[in-house]
């Protein structure tokens, strides 16, 4: 199991921590987790894959959220903004997979699968910082989803 | 709302990646569970983004997966029921397979818990009644035990006053006006304090309305010396205390006693000697 989906939950973790040795500790803590919480696994709410993704994904962003995160990033001067050129993660991961339809994605609507999905912002705090009205935050947020949906198809 | 436009609603996306709110994806269950269209969609677009992400994989470290594996290897040894308190969202979900697997067993362990029941509870009556036994005759054991250390008692009582030096012995024999020949009692006198004991070695029963009388005979009359019951075992009385006599003797009177003795029921008699 660990041969087959580290690298793609490698690259998911990557994409929201972006430091490549913190992706280390991270997905470290995600197989020791899916290893443990393997009993909670429903086949039922969705494929093995996907529980194994939202773990990484939660993982990944409960790190982005701590302290010991923030403090290092704090020391390296980010350079690369997300949200501003069309560069949109760091160089190297930029156009597989995911990372790659979101470059396809209308800059507005990239901003926000960003903060929703790869920062874990909800709907209202995504409002809030992009200054927009829930509403529009939905409604774009739905479209991204359905672009995703097409590209993938 | 229309199956169709549900699906095509970005329900699918948002639950699927995450993005959902509980209570949407609460109700996408619920749809998922109800319609078949819907668990088909879901299922499609999981496939297609599962073959999305594979396609990005990046190899991690290759020393990371022997560290995953020490991690492991550690948790398993340490703790044998590997159920531990997770943190994050996939939530703890009772299987069913497993509830019925603990709702037999409960109801085995229930049935055998009635049984053990039961057998305790008979075996408690049982032992209740052991108990009962058991104190009934202890107590019959310590009421023997009582006579017997009253007769204990009195026996050495008895014994020590006619073990006594300064005591004299008169033996009384039993007289023709006895209905038995061999009749027979003994007065210990205390020649210092005067007491008189009498033991009975041998005489009849009285009847019922009748009593014996000791009698200390002094310059030829008698003296009243008291009157004593026949008991069973030893028969050992004191009486009055005489300060003087020259021979005592026992007569049968009527109950409560005699101010002068029935000379024809004198049925032992015994000079005092010394």
């Amino acid at each position: 199991m660990y041969d087959h989906y580290s690298g793609s939950l490698y690259s998911i973790v990557l994409q929201i921590v972006k430091s490549p040795e913190i992706a280390n500790d991270v997905l470290q803590e995600i197989f020791i987790n899916i290893w443990r919480r393997i009993d909670t696994y429903d086949p039922i709410k969705g494929r093995l894959f996907t529980w194994m993704l939202n773990i990484s994904r939660n993982a990944s962003i409960d790190m982005l959220r701590s302290k010991n995160y923030q403090n290092s990033q704090k020391n390296q001067e980010i350079t690369d903004n997300v949200y501003g050129n069309g560069q949109v993660t760091q160089t190297g991961i930029d156009s597989i997979g995911l990372t790659k339809f979101l470059g396809k994605l209308r800059p507005e609507l990239r901003v926000l699968i960003e903060l929703a999905y790869f920062k874990g912002y909800t709907h209202d705090e995504i409002a809030q910082i992009e200054d927009i009205p829930l509403g529009t935050v939905k409604t774009r947020i739905r479209n991204a989803l359905l672009q995703l949906r097409e590209y993938l198809r | 709302m229309n199956i169709q436009d549900y699906i095509v609603s970005g329900i699918v996306e948002s639950y699927v990646l995450g993005l959902a709110s509980p209570e949407e994806s609460a109700e996408f269950e619920r749809m998922c569970a109800a319609h078949n269209e819907v668990l088909a969609a879901r299922n499609a677009f999981e496939i297609q983004l599962e073959a999305s992400i594979q396609q990005q994989k990046l190899e991690p470290p290759r020393e990371l997966k022997s560290r995953v594996f020490s991690r492991i290897g550690m948790e398993k040894d340490a703790q044998p029921g590997r159920f531990k308190v997770s943190t994050g969202k996939p939530t703890l979900v009772p299987r069913i397979g497993f509830a019925k697997y603990i709702a037999a067993a409960s109801l085995l362990l229930l049935a055998g818990s009635v049984a053990l029941n039961f057998y305790l509870l008979s075996e408690y009556k049982k032992s209740i009644a052991r108990n009962n036994e058991l104190i009934a005759v202890q107590t019959q054991v310590a009421s023997a035990n009582q006579v017997l250390s009253t007769k204990l008692e009195t026996y050495e009582n008895a014994m020590s006053l006619m073990k006594n030096p300064l005591m004299a012995i008169i033996k009384m024999p039993g007289l023709p006006n006895s209905p038995d020949p061999s009749s027979m009692a003994t007065v210990y006198w205390n020649t210092e304090s005067r007491d008189v004991y009498l033991l009975v070695n041998k005489l009849p029963m009285p009847v019922r309305d009748k009593q014996y009388q000791l009698w200390a005979i002094v310059d030829g009359k008698p003296v009243d010396a008291g009157i004593f019951d026949m008991q069973e075992g030893l028969s050992f009385v004191k009486l009055k205390t005489i300060p003087k006599a020259d021979a005592f003797a026992i007569t049968l009177e009527k109950k409560g006693g005699s101010s002068t003795p029935d000379m024809n029921a004198m049925y032992v008699m015994g000079k005092v000697t010394g």
